[in-house]
Order: structure tokens, then C-alpha cells, then sequence
């Protein structure tokens, strides 16, 4: 089966065709009533891709308030959404302490904060455990589920592609707080049971239903008169649960749309492009339909081996990234391998952008802030300066179409800057405090 | 109560006034007899006479019980007028006539009983569900050893230092020096590990460990006992994993900082540290009677010091290190739990039965067939043997047709397995054509197809034909009910195939052979926490009057208890009337400390009993065990009416009214220097309350000597105690009680105590009535439980042979002929 083939199958699956899911998904009775509350929705995604970047790729050319922004012809893919984009350089992850430099960069990106001292041997420095603080993402989530215009049924949704089954501060960005990591689901069929479960069993068992009662009447003929009560109780109980289904899919048609069969898609290396593209129309829909306004979308792990034979690139990622600079193949490879990542990231920033605002207020793009984080600012060099971020979307309100050097400033007043924008304004400090004096960045 | 409907004649022992019999009548015809002094209150067939004595009179009394009984009181006032061989030949001709079941059937005052239909309880659904899984799983041994996928490759140095096969208690413990992210990078010794809590402190636990490095692997099974919430916690400053009811099948070789146990999800992952001592729990809810997979990773890395403990709070238990007898170095295979809630089922008989559907529960049902289904769907390959098709079978229809094929089959044997029968050719049609519409979705086929015969009646309801004459299956099916709460396993079902089950003979064998199951011993532990009314008791004290009676003596009390039930009934005499009289309790180390009585720390730890008979010759089994005694009491005192109450009811076999008025005991209302016996015996003065209290007091009171916390006592806030009485039997014989011994004497040598625990037995076995399979069968199997020298394994095979083989025909034997 080719790609694009197992995906239409995947969305028939889901009972969904690909040209009715940004449709149903942006309906207005999808967001539970939610349309009316004055306040303006916002919405954070943070989008992870491993093991540093190519800065002579991923860097613009100029930099400055009064230029249009211009992609690189690595990331021309995102060239679309250049004037809803905003590239920041000059951002450093300057957390130090225990761990080496991808477990810090893994586990301080979104936190910010120290790694406790722990037990895990990474390549070289001291062995270290999780950090020591919540992530960025959960922080805002948090605030968000406190306040009951912003509460929402999940709160935040942690969405991964590839990530291996094994916990520790290489595969883990989220954290709810101190030591508490937040797993990435990285099954679509898991996540899909997360969101839809309840509605898929349902119909499951609403396929049954017709089948048992035949079996029922057969049964009926067995038995005595007097043994016949239990099987009409049981008749009435089998069409009570009918009754209850044909009720909840009335309900719940247009909110969430119902799967038909459940999709068999195996987790395995290959089918990667695959899961992600699930991933993110899963990811779309949900918070199409209001279940979160936090999500988070994160491509393998720190150290990821990922070999993307989709790519023709057959060497592991993590791998590839060591090679020099002046490895012509390698780098030709990376190049490839951060494209990919690249388009990725345009297809959900294109989804959001099709998809209407449930309010009638622009498209969801327009309040969704996209994120686009990695662990290190250069492969090679491990280095956790210049992380590249990259901003999309007008959930934060920060000044678009741009590309900034900062010069070099702690990552914890990115954070801030936004934590700030997205309502929670008390907040003065975010991650190790001692980053934070010159207070948040000015994004706006 | 089995006798219900009759317990206003036999229960209360109350035959009212009788006129005067006539004198100088021949005594040697029990009709004649009847006429004369007997008929002119009771009316001619015991139906009663409107405004002298309304109740009929019929019952379950033997005809020496009832010649005894009127003997003693018949009739009202003169009982000397009726004795010897006459009262013996009215007793012959009443039981003949209309007293027995039997008599009333044949009198057509009752209508025979029959077998109801009856759906699963929530017990048999659970392990029903979680064996019919089990049946195609392969034994560990055979996934461990099988070529092939199958295969568990594991990193050894050096094979020959596989743990023996002998199973022993504890877990087998792999000791592996480590190398920075490589774990288990060479096995340097192994040892079985009782006790799950370690402290290496800055050492190393073997010669040959580095001391900053190493790892160690524990496996084996995890004993649950009960069904229920099991907690588990690990303390520990370094890492570790808890794997509970993992599939044993799936890739367990890599032990590296780097990788994780391909496939299989740790109930508890505290790999990762943080410089601290950390403590991590979870919880899991198992099925009673089983054993399930586990396996504890755990390494030291540059901590300063190593130690794990590894603890668990199983129901009715208090956290407690891991250790000994709950553990096994076997090995298992994941079991599949239905964790589903469902509703209660129906207990209106007082046990519990699939008498009734309602919406709840056939939506727990579907809950718990869309699980299983999902169960399946993930195990496939293991559990059908069919394996997924590569990229190039897939493009290729014939190799799709082929494997859709497989799964056809597959499905189809899950429901014979799961209806205990074979298909009929309309069902094995069914299956294969509705849920496989679609060759591309064959794994949503199997999904559906699981959860149609999860949903099925075939599978629900415990036996669709259950009045009529079984063939092999069906008598396979009802062992496995009787026994297990289960499905047949392969042996009987192999037995059923080739017909083996025809013969009395065959069944009585596999019968015995399944007593031997875990699964039966489960059910057994069920049945007398229903006889000894321990179920949902609160055994809480006044700490201030019973200092140290905290939770963890609870559960020790109700563990020793347990095991002291456990030892009586599988030893080789499985003595019912040892239940009674045996002086052994149970101690733990901590039991020991608690009675103040040295422990030998040889021989006792917390988790291990050892039998000592304290007291000499006032403990009487169950009836004094502390647990008993401490449940049947209130939180500051005893209460003789809650463990008369038990004795009367479930030991002595009387039936008693409910309370004509309910009077809550208000201890506080009675001046303090009342004893017990005198608050009680105030409270219970009224002529109403007597015609029980009679029965009740006597035998609550015999136990005084036992505080509410089960132990002796001589005297209660400075006043003797007095635990004499005189006691009235069913008979009429008044016999002086004093002690738990006398009751336990009193029940001995009463066949109305026999049939109580014969009769709850039963229903709890069968989830029907007795007499639901002939009028006499209770009566046959009192006689031969006596016969059996009260042999309890006996009874147990004789009723579910009787089940089993029970032809739906219920037998109604003549009257014997008149002497």
C-alpha cells in the first residue's frame, strides 16, 4: 500500500474522509458552546525535532523589524506562512548543572530549569535525573485549567511520532512539575482511544448488537417458559443499550466525528511519515473541537536514530549529526532530514490556517502560537546556544514576518515573554530564577 | 435460608396447644396415633386448623429428629403422652405424608424445584473471560524455549547458571555488573531472593559486582490470594521497575539506560533518579486463586549507596514488605483481568446467583468484551499462532485470503472454547462471514468477532439447557462452573471430546482432579467468609481498651484465619468438625508479640504462621478464632447477640425470625457496673424477643470468656463472668452450655447444623438450591457428608458430580413401606 493510500484508509477508518475532517472540525457546534465567552481564544503547540539544526540552512539571511521575512531553501516549504512567522536567534539554553548537553537540552528546553542529580549516564559530564521543574507548555496549561473560560476537557494533549518506550531526560520535554515527566503518546490508535474511545466502543459494540439478539431468539427456543423471563430482561437490556448508543452517537455526531474500524498501524520506523501526518490531523481536531488548548508534537527523542529511508537517508539521524560540517553527504542528508521536519511542520500550520476560527474570527492559525523547538543548536557541536526557534501563528499576539538576533539571552525570557502574552501575567519568573532579571523578552 | 417459608412450624420450636389425647389407644400406627392426638390441631395433612394452630408443618427434620422432637413436647403439655415407639411411628408417618419436601410434593402442596437458568455471576464472568484467553496461551516454558518468534532470547554470559527449575518460594535474582549505559553486561551470580528489600549501603550485594555499577533482575510470579485492588510500592534511591502481569513472551533482553523492555509497560518505572531516596506506587486489580508474571529491574550507578524495597497492600492487607509465600520463582503467563465494575450481583436467596439482567450489567458485559477484545486483537500472533503478513504477502490476495482463513479458524475455536460446546454449523457460518465482510480489515474482524461471543447467551448464561440430561460438554461445563467459577480447561475438554465423561467414575475422577486447582481453593475461601458472616465487617476497636489492635493485626487475625481454614480442609481428613473443635491459632511474628508470647525468629516472620494451641482446651475452632470474635463484637465490647446470632444461624443450623422490633444495644444507657450478660438479658426481657433470644443468648454467652478482641478473659470490669445457661435444643432436650466447646459439641451432634453447612456450601458451589435437584438430596448428602466421616473434599466432589451429571429430572421417591 503506498502512503497516501494507508492514510485515506486511516481516515476512512476514523469514519472521516480528508476533505471532511478541516470541515466537520470547524463547525461551530463542535466547541461546546464555548463560541460565545468574549475572551479570545489562544492556543500554544510546541513542535520538537531532535538533535540541532544546520544553522547556515535554518538561519535568514537579514535580520530586522522592517524586513519581510525570507525562509532559507531548507525551509522554503514554509514560505507560505513567512508573514505569520517569527525566527528568533540569539536564544540560548544557558541551564547548566548535571547531565550532558542532549539531556539538558531535552529535558531544560521547555523547563528551564535544572536536572536533578539522579542516576542516568549520558555521553560523558555526571549522570543526572529529571528536571526540576514543569515545562513551559504544562505551565500554561496549568493556568489555562485554573480559570474556567480557558478549562477545557484535557487541558493539554501530549502528542509524539517515533518516540522509543522507555522513560528518561532523552525522551522527555514535558514535565507536569518536579521529577513528574508528561509521556508523549506516540500511537495514533491510543491517542485516537484517548479522545474518541468512548464513541469507537460504541460502535463496536453497536455492530454486535443485531448479531447477540439473533442469538437470543435462538436461545429462546432452548429453554423452558418459566426461564423465559431472564432472556426478556435480557432483551430489553440489549435494546436499552441500543437505545443508549443510537442516543450518545446523536449527541456526539458532530462534535466528535465516529470511527468506523479501527485502524491497525504499526509502530515501527517506516511508518513514520504516516503516524505523523495522524498525528496531526488527531492533533487538529482536538483542539478544533476544544479538547485542549496546550498540545505538544514531538518527533523521536534526543540521540534519535530515526533512519528516514523515506528520505533515501539510511544512517541514523543522531549519527548523521556528528559528521563535520565539511561531510558533504551528511550535510546534504541533514539538510534533507530538517526539510522533512520542515514540511511537517508546514502541513500542520496549513491545517490550522484551513481550518475557521469557531468564533468566525480569522482561521485557527490566527490563535494557535507554534513553537518550533530542538534540543541543541547544532548537531556537531552539541552547543545549546542558538537554539533555533521558530514561531508561527498569532495565538501569542507577537510581532510576525520577522527575524531577530538577540545577541544571546537566556531561553527562560522566551518562556516568560510567552507564558505573558498567553494571560498569565502574574507570572515574573519562569525556570532557574537567576535567568530571569531582565525579565520577559519583547516579542510584541 | 435454605428452609425458608417453613421457619415459623420448625424454627422456633413452638407447636402450639394440642387437646388432650385419648388413652388406651394402640400406639404402633403412626396414622392411627395422628388421628388421636395430633390431627385435631394440626388438621389432616399438617396444613394447620384455622384459630388453633394456623402454621402447616413441614420441614427438613429427619424422622429421628422429629420422633425426638415429639417425644419431648408433643403434645402441648402432656409430651409424656406420646413417647417411645409412638412418638417414633407419628414421626415415620408425618415425614411420609406431608412433613418432608418429598411428601409435599407428592401431596401436591409444593411444585418441584428445577435448575433456573442462570447467567455468569460476576466471579464466574471474570475468571470465565480470563481462561478462555488463558486456554491459547502458550505455557511460559513453551514461549521461553519455543523456536522462532516464540523464542525470549536473553543476554547470558554463561547458560549454565539458569536459575534450577525447581520452584521454591521467592523470586530468581540475576546479579549483573554493569558498564555505564549496559546494565546487565555480565551475570556474575544468581540466588533466589525471599524477602524483596535490600540494603547494600556502599557495598556490594556479591565478590565481583563494581561497586559503583551494577544491576540485578528479579523473576518469577506474584501469588494473589483475593480478587481485587492490589497496591505496589518501591522505595529505592537508585533505579528500578516494576513489571506486574507482563506477557513473558515479548523481548525482555535489554537492560540498558538506552532502551526499554520492548513491548512491555512497568506498572512502576522509578529508573530515572533524582539524588534522593523516592518512593513510587500503583495499583492493579487482580483475579484471587491465580499467579501472574513478574519480573523487578533494578541498577546502582554512582550512587553513593544502593537499596530497594519492594512492598504491596493486597485487599484486606496492610503494606508489608514483598516476600515468602507470595512469591514464586515459577513461572506464569499473563492472565487478562476484566477490571470493568459491574453491579452487585443478586444475593436475595443469601447467595450469590445470575438470577437477573439489567442495563448496568449488560453494559459492563460489552465493556468487558470490547477489553478482552482489545486483549486479543494486541496478542494476536501469540495467541492464534497467526502471524502478521510482510509488505509483499500483503499486496498478494491469496496470501490475504490464507490469512483471513487462519483467523476464521481462530475465532471459531475462541467459541467453542467460550460456549463450552461445539458449534453448530449455522454459528461456525455465522462467524465466518459477518465480522470478515472485509479481507484488508481482518484484525477489526477478529475484534468484532470476539466481542459478538463475549455478548453471546452461549457464553453469558451458565448452562442453556439446564433440565436436560447432559451430554460430555455440558457435564465438562458444570464442573468447571462448580468448581472453578470457570470455563473447562484443555484436560476437560479433551475428556469431553473422546467421551470420557460418560462414566460417574470419570467425572468423580476430574472432579478430584480439580480440586486441586488454586482456582477451586479461591472459590472454597468464598464460601466460608459467607458461612462465618465475615464479609464487610468493621473490626476497628477502641484503641484505648485494646491498645495495638491496629489494621496490621487485622490482617493478620483474618490471614490466620484463612490459613487455619486452609490447613483443616486440604489436609488428608478434611475434617469438617475439626472447623469446630481444634485448639490451633495461627501466629505471625507480630500476632506472637501482640499476645505477648516470645516468637522463635526461626520459624516466624510476619509473613509466615506457625500453629500453636493456646489457652489449653478452651479454643473451639472458628468459633474462637480472634477474627471471629473480634468481627461478631462491637468496637468496645462483645456482643452476644451478634455471635449468637452466627452460632445459631450457620453453626446449630436455626432458623431465626427476624427482630419483631428493632432495639439498637446503647451500651451508654446501662449503668457501668452491668456485666455484658446482664445488659443483654435486660435488653432482651420481652416475651417477643425471647422466643429467639432463647436460642441466641445461651450460645452468645458460652462465649463470653472472650473479649472483643478474642482474647480470655475470667472476668469482666471485676465481676466473674458468667457463661453458663441452659440451652433448649430443637428436640426440646435442654442441655447446660458454658463454653465454646459446648457448642461446638452442640453442633455436632446436630444434623440440622450439618445441613446448614451442606445447604450454603451448595448453593455457593452451584448458585442454585438443593432442592432445585430433587427433595432429597440435601437429606442424601447430610448422610453421606456423616458417612464421609465429614470429609469436606468428599462433599465438595459429591456435589459437583451431582451437578454435573444432574439429568434435569427430578427424582420423587416413593415412601418407604410402612413397618
Amino acid at each position: 500500500m503506498t502512503l497516501v493510500h494507508q492514510r485515506r484508509q486511516f481516515l476512512r477508518d476514523l469514519g472521516l474522509s480528508a476533505a471532511a475532517l478541516p470541515f466537520l472540525a470547524s463547525l461551530p457546534s463542535l466547541s461546546f458552546g464555548r463560541t460565545s465567552k468574549a475572551e479570545r481564544r489562544q492556543r500554544l503547540i510546541v513542535f520538537f525535532s531532535p538533535n540541532g539544526t544546520l544553522p547556515d540552512e535554518f538561519w535568514p539571511k537579514a535580520y530586522g523589524d522592517e524586513l519581510p521575512l525570507q525562509f532559507s531553501q531548507m525551509l522554503s516549504v514554509l514560505q507560505p506562512f513567512a508573514d505569520r512567522s517569527l525566527v528568533l536567534k540569539g536564544v540560548h539554553n544557558q541551564i547548566m548543572g548535571d547531565g550532558d548537553n542532549h539531556m539538558r537540552g531535552m529535558s531544560c528546553l521547555l523547563t528551564a530549569t535544572e536536572l536533578s542529580p539522579g542516576n542516568i549516564q549520558g555521553g560523558g559530564e555526571t549522570p543526572a535525573g529529571w528536571a526540576s521543574g514543569p515545562s513551559i507548555d504544562q505551565q500554561i496549561r496549568s493556568f489555562w485549567q485554573s480559570r474556567e473560560e480557558t478549562k477545557t476537557r484535557f487541558g493539554s494533549l501530549e502528542f509524539g511520532v517515533a518516540v522509543p518506550n522507555r522513560a528518561d531526560p532523552w525522551t522527555r520535554m514535558c514535565y507536569a512539575g518536579a521529577n513528574r515527566p508528561v509521556a508523549p503518546v506516540d500511537d495514533p490508535k491510543l491517542m485516537f482511544n484517548k479522545l474518541y474511545g468512548g464513541a469507537q466502543q460504541r460502535q463496536l459494540v453497536g455492530s454486535v448488537l443485531d448479531l447477540v439478539r439473533d442469538d437470543l431468539r435462538r436461545a429462546e427456543r432452548l429453554i423452558s417458559q418459566e426461564d423465559r423471563r431472564l432472556l426478556d430482561e435480557h432483551l430489553q437490556s440489549v435494546r436499552q443499550l441500543e437505545l443508549d448508543i443510537a442516543a450518545a452517537h446523536a449527541q456526539s455526531e458532530l462534535v466528535h466525528p465516529e470511527p468506523e474500524i479501527d485502524p491497525t498501524i504499526e509502530l515501527v520506523n517506516d511508518n513514520a511519515p504516516l503516524i505523523s501526518r495522524m498525528q496531526i490531523d488527531l492533533l487538529v481536531n482536538a483542539l478544533a473541537n476544544d479538547m485542549a488548548r496546550v498540545a505538544s508534537l514531538q518527533y523521536m527523542r534526543s540521540v534519535g536514530e530515526a533512519r528516514m529511508r523515506w528520505l533515501g537517508v539510511e544512517e541514523g539521524h543522531h549519527s548523521l549529526s556528528h559528521e563535520p560540517d565539511n561531510n558533504e553527504a551528511a550535510y546534504e542528508k541533514l539538510k534533507r532530514i530538517n526539510s522533512w521536519f520542515a514540511g511537517e511542520l508546514a502541513y500542520l500550520a496549513g491545517r490550522l490556517a484551513a481550518t475557521p476560527e469557531p468564533d468566525g474570527n480569522g482561521s485557527m492559525l490566527d490563535h494557535t502560537q507554534i513553537v518550533w523547538v530542538n534540543e541543541l543548536g547544532k548537531g556537531n557541536s552539541h552547543t545549546l546556544s542558538d537554539i533555533p526557534f521558530l514561531l508561527i501563528g498569532g495565538g501569542a499576539g507577537f510581532k510576525t514576518n520577522r527575524a531577530l538576533d538577540l545577541g544571546g539571552v537566556p531561553h527562560n525570557r522566551l518562556w516568560l515573554a510567552l507564558a505573558q502574552a498567553m494571560g498569565d501575567k502574574e507570572l515574573q519568573t519562569f525556570g532557574s530564577a537567576r535567568y530571569c532579571e531582565s525579565g520577559p523578552l519583547t516579542l510584541s | 435460608m435454605f428452609f425458608a417459608g417453613s421457619c415459623l412450624a420448625m424454627g422456633s420450636g413452638l407447636w402450639l396447644p394440642m387437646v388432650q389425647a385419648r388413652p388406651g389407644i394402640p400406639s404402633d400406627d403412626g396414622a392411627q396415633v395422628y388421628q388421636q392426638k395430633c390431627a385435631s390441631c394440626h388438621g389432616e395433612l399438617g396444613q394447620g386448623v384455622a384459630g388453633v394452630y394456623d402454621p402447616a408443618i413441614f420441614g427438613e427434620r429427619s424422622i429421628p429428629e422429629l420422633a425426638r422432637l415429639i417425644e419431648r413436647t408433643m403434645p402441648e403439655g402432656e409430651p409424656e403422652a406420646c413417647v417411645g415407639d409412638e412418638a417414633a411411628a407419628v414421626a415415620r408417618y408425618i415425614h411420609r405424608e406431608f412433613y418432608s419436601p418429598a411428601a409435599r410434593i407428592r401431596q401436591g402442596l409444593d411444585q418441584p424445584l428445577k435448575v433456573e437458568l442462570s447467567r455468569l455471576t460476576v466471579p464466574q464472568y471474570r475468571n470465565a473471560v480470563a481462561d478462555l484467553i488463558a486456554y491459547f496461551t502458550p505455557p511460559p516454558e513453551e514461549v521461553r524455549k519455543a523456536p522462532g518468534g516464540r523464542r525470549r532470547q536473553r543476554d547470558r554470559e554463561n547458560p549454565a547458571t539458569d536459575p534450577t527449575p525447581t520452584d521454591e518460594l521467592g523470586l530468581r535474582g540475576e546479579y549483573f555488573a554493569s558498564a555505564g549505559m549496559s546494565k546487565a553486561n555480565q551475570l556474575i551470580n544468581s540466588r533466589v531472593d525471599q524477602r524483596l528489600e535490600f540494603d547494600f549501603g556502599n557495598s556490594v550485594p556479591f565478590e565481583g559486582l563494581p561497586q559503583d555499577q551494577f544491576a540485578i533482575v528479579w523473576e518469577g510470579s506474584l501469588t494473589a490470594r483475593d480478587t481485587g485492588e492490589y497496591h505496589l510500592r518501591v522505595t529505592t534511591p537508585n533505579g528500578a521497575r516494576v513489571y506486574v502481569n507482563l506477557d513473558p513472551s515479548s523481548g525482555l533482553h535489554k537492560l540498558r539506560d538506552d532502551s526499554a523492555a520492548a513491548g512491555q509497560f512497568p506498572l512502576i518505572d522509578a529508573w530515572v533518579g533524582s539524588g534522593t531516596e523516592r518512593e513510587e506506587s500503583a495499583r492493579i486489580f487482580l483475579l484471587g486463586g491465580r499467579r501472574y508474571p513478574f519480573r523487578i529491574e533494578f541498577f546502582k550507578y554512582q550512587e553513593p549507596t544502593a537499596s530497594l524495597r519492594v512492598e504491596w497492600k493486597p485487599p484486606h492487607g496492610v503494606w508489608a514488605v514483598l516476600e515468602g509465600e507470595h512469591l514464586t520463582t515459577a513461572n506464569s503467563s499473563r492472565t487478562f483481568v476484566v477490571e470493568t465494575g459491574f453491579p452487585a450481583d443478586d444475593r436475595s436467596l443469601g447467595f450469590e446467583r445470575g438470577a437477573s439482567v439489567s442495563p448496568d450489567w449488560y453494559s459492563a458485559i460489552t465493556n468487558g468484551a470490547v477489553a478482552a477484545a482489545e486483549e486479543v486483537v494486541n496478542r494476536l500472533p501469540l495467541l492464534s499462532g497467526v502471524q502478521p503478513l510482510s509488505k509483499e504477502q500483503a499486496e498478494d490476495p491469496a496470501a490475504q485470503a490464507a490469512r483471513v482463513q487462519q483467523l476464521q479458524d481462530f475465532v471459531v475455536r475462541v467459541a467453542t472454547v467460550a460456549f463450552r460446546r461445539p458449534l453448530t454449523a449455522e454459528e461456525v457460518e455465522l462467524l465466518r462471514t459477518k465480522p470478515f465482510a472485509d479481507p484488508t480489515q481482518s484484525e477489526a474482524a477478529v475484534r468484532q468477532a470476539i466481542v459478538w461471543i463475549l455478548c453471546s447467551p452461549s457464553f453469558i448464561y451458565s448452562d442453556l439447557s439446564p433440565t436436560t440430561a447432559p451430554d460430555s460438554n455440558a457435564v465438562a461445563n458444570r464442573l468447571a462452573l462448580t468448581l472453578w467459577d470457570s470455563v473447562p480447561d484443555s484436560i476437560l475438554v479433551a475428556a469431553a471430546q473422546t467421551g470420557d465423561l460418560t462414566s460417574t467414575a470419570n467425572v468423580e475422577q476430574q472432579a478430584w482432579r480439580m480440586l486441586q486447582d488454586s482456582r477451586t481453593r479461591h472459590k472454597l475461601q468464598g464460601f466460608f467468609r459467607h458461612w462465618l458472616m465475615i464479609e464487610q465487617r468493621d473490626l476497628t476497636k477502641d484503641t484505648t481498651l485494646f491498645p495495638g489492635f491496629d489494621e496490621a493485626i487485622i490482617a493478620d487475625w483474618r490471614r490466620s484465619l484463612e490459613l487455619f481454614i486452609d490447613h483443616v480442609v486440604w489436609s488428608e481428613s478434611s475434617d469438617y468438625r475439626q472447623l469446630l473443635t481444634s485448639e490451633e491459632v495461627w501466629l505471625n511474628a507480630r500476632l506472637r508479640t501482640h499476645w505477648g508470647i516470645t516468637s522463635d525468629p526461626n520459624t516466624e516472620t510476619d509473613s509466615r504462621f506457625v500453629a500453636i494451641s493456646p489457652d489449653a482446651n478452651r479454643r473451639a475452632g472458628v468459633l474462637t478464632h480472634p477474627y471471629m470474635l473480634s468481627a461478631l463484637a462491637y468496637h468496645n465490647n462483645t456482643s452476644p447477640i451478634h455471635r449468637g446470632v452466627f452460632l445459631s444461624r450457620n453453626v446449630i443450623g436455626r432458623a431465626l425470625r427476624s427482630p419483631p422490633v428493632a432495639i439498637a444495644f446503647e451500651n451508654d444507657e446501662f449503668p457501668a457496673d452491668l456485666t455484658m450478660r446482664q445488659k443483654v438479658s435486660h435488653l432482651t426481657q420481652d416475651a417477643s424477643c425471647l422466643s429467639c433470644h432463647t436460642i441466641i443468648n445461651p450460645l452468645g454467652f458460652a462465649l463470653e470468656n472472650f473479649d472483643a478482641v478474642g482474647r480470655w478473659r475470667e472476668t469482666e470490669g471485676g465481676h466473674l463472668i458468667d457463661s453458663r445457661s441452659d440451652y433448649e435444643t430443637e428436640n426440646g432436650d435442654v442441655v447446660p452450655v458454658s463454653s465454646p466447646r459446648d457448642v461446638a459439641e452442640l453442633a455436632l451432634q446436630s444434623p440440622a447444623a450439618q445441613r446448614v453447612f451442606v445447604a450454603q456450601l451448595f448453593q455457593h458451589m452451584t448458585k442454585q438450591v438443593p432442592a432445585a435437584y430433587g427433595p432429597e438430596v440435601l437429606a442424601q448428602l447430610v448422610d453421606s457428608f456423616q458417612a464421609d466421616q465429614y470429609h469436606i473434599q468428599r462433599l465438595m466432589v459429591r456435589i459437583a458430580v451431582l451437578a454435573a451429571t444432574h439429568s434435569g429430572e427430578v427424582q420423587i421417591q416413593e415412601p418407604e413401606a410402612n413397618q
